[in-house]
């Protein structure tokens, strides 16, 4: 009736499950505390608290209720819960209607819900190719003032 | 040369015709060899040193995931080729290994597809664990490959180390599923939340995929590994990338 407590009650081993596995997840639980920087090479799953930096080049994700106190860098991101820190994120970064971010945003693709805080700079990727098409003849213009034309009539 | 080490369960009459079955197989193959039985109270590693000083090539263990862990916790130290025939209930590792059960296995065994297998090594008596590691609800300290370190804050935690077994995580949920031979252990830690009358209350679990981990704590406390339990106040474990060479089948899992 009293049992010792024994990995068995908690992981059960099943033969059905051949499924190759190639992620590595890591989980940070929700009653865990994590000091110092975390980098994994697979997805990252966070519901509890992380006082460190976080790197991960699969996707990161953060649940509502957890935090996150340094900056976060991951391949894609789903922010649910706070973080205080800059997020870099490569490719595609979600803020769900819980998320908090105090600290700069940089991202390829942003997707925020209604709801969602952020407190600093927002930056993405693509946005400096694209050119003003005025200031792009300011150069030429002081050009051809300098090889003593006229200037053009507008 | 083989050399085959018996469990001393194989004894039983239940194992009689399973065990004449392997053995006529194993003469067919012409792979058949020295039989060791293995008694209660006998180091395998000493065995096993003392067969390959006497031209043994290749060791087979015969019996249960017990004897597997029991035979390379101390034998993986050892540079020979083990190989693995699984007779009798509690066969898990077998199926990993892509191994069946009872005479079928010899024609695996004959095949001698060779693989090198990760294994775990924890710091007290120095040993490697085949299976798991089992640390039970304790005030402990928990620190990954030297940068990050895991508090509960609930204090007493619970830590499972997987390394050969696949484990699913039966959760609410979702179901986590552990894999062997990824290049890395895996950690499960559960911080208790509370009593209960039947058993203790956990929260969800973190996992942690490391290569080096330190457990530490200002309590002695207990550590499960392959069946031998010690008590500790702080070790360290890691793991021992490609330490075994074995014989494995086609339908192996990793």
């Amino acid at each position: 009736m009293f049992q010792k407590p024994s990995p068995e009650i908690a992981l059960s081993h099943k033969d059905n499950h051949m499924r190759p596995h190639d992620d590595v997840e890591t989980i940070v639980g929700p009653s865990v505390h994590v000091e110092g920087d975390f980098s994994s090479e697979g997805n990252i799953l966070v519901k509890g608290i992380v006082s460190g930096n976080v790197r991960t080049s699969k996707l990161f994700t953060s649940e509502k209720g957890s935090k996150v106190l340094a900056s976060v860098k991951a391949g894609n991101s789903i922010i649910s819960g706070a973080v205080k820190g800059n997020v870099k994120v490569d490719d595609r970064l979600e803020l769900t209607a819980s998320a908090q971010v105090l600290g700069d945003i940089e991202c390829g693709i942003l997707v925020v819900e209604a709801g969602a805080m952020i407190r600093g700079k927002v930056s993405m990727k693509g946005v400096a190719s694209i050119e003003d098409p005025n200031q792009s003849k300011k150069p030429s213009l002081i050009r051809k003032l300098k090889e003593g034309e006229e200037m053009p009539a507008e | 040369m083989y050399v085959y080490l018996y469990d001393n369960f194989l004894r039983g009459r239940k194992f009689e015709s399973t065990i004449k079955a392997i053995e006529t197989r194993l003469t067919d193959f012409e792979i058949a060899g020295k039989i060791v039985r293995l008694q209660n109270f006998v180091n395998p590693q000493a065995i096993i040193e003392e067969e390959i000083k006497k031209g043994a090539k290749v060791i087979v263990i015969v019996g249960n995931d017990h004897t597997f862990g029991r035979v390379l916790s101390q034998g993986a130290v050892c540079n020979i080729l083990f190989g693995f025939l699984p007779v009798g209930p509690e066969n898990s590792i077998a199926n990993v290994l892509g191994i069946p059960e009872g005479e079928a296995a010899c024609e695996v065994l004959s095949q001698r597809r060779k693989v090198n297998l990760d294994i775990g090594w924890v710091s007290n008596r120095n040993r490697y664990f085949i299976s798991q590691l089992h640390i039970p609800p304790s005030d402990i300290v928990v620190e990954y490959d030297e940068k990050f370190k895991v508090v509960g804050r609930n204090k007493k935690m619970e830590l499972v180390v997987c390394n050969l077994q696949p484990f699913v995580w039966n959760d609410k949920n979702n179901n986590l599923v552990v894999h062997p031979q990824d290049g890395k252990l895996e950690a499960f830690l559960r911080p208790m939340s509370g009593r209960g009358i039947f058993k203790d209350k956990f929260e969800d679990p973190s996992v942690f995929p490391f290569e080096e981990m330190t457990v530490s704590s200002d309590k002695p406390f207990e550590v499960e590994a392959d069946g031998k339990t010690t008590k500790e106040t702080k070790i360290v474990i890691k793991l021992a990338k490609k330490r075994i060479e074995m014989i494995v089948g086609k339908e192996r899992q990793f």
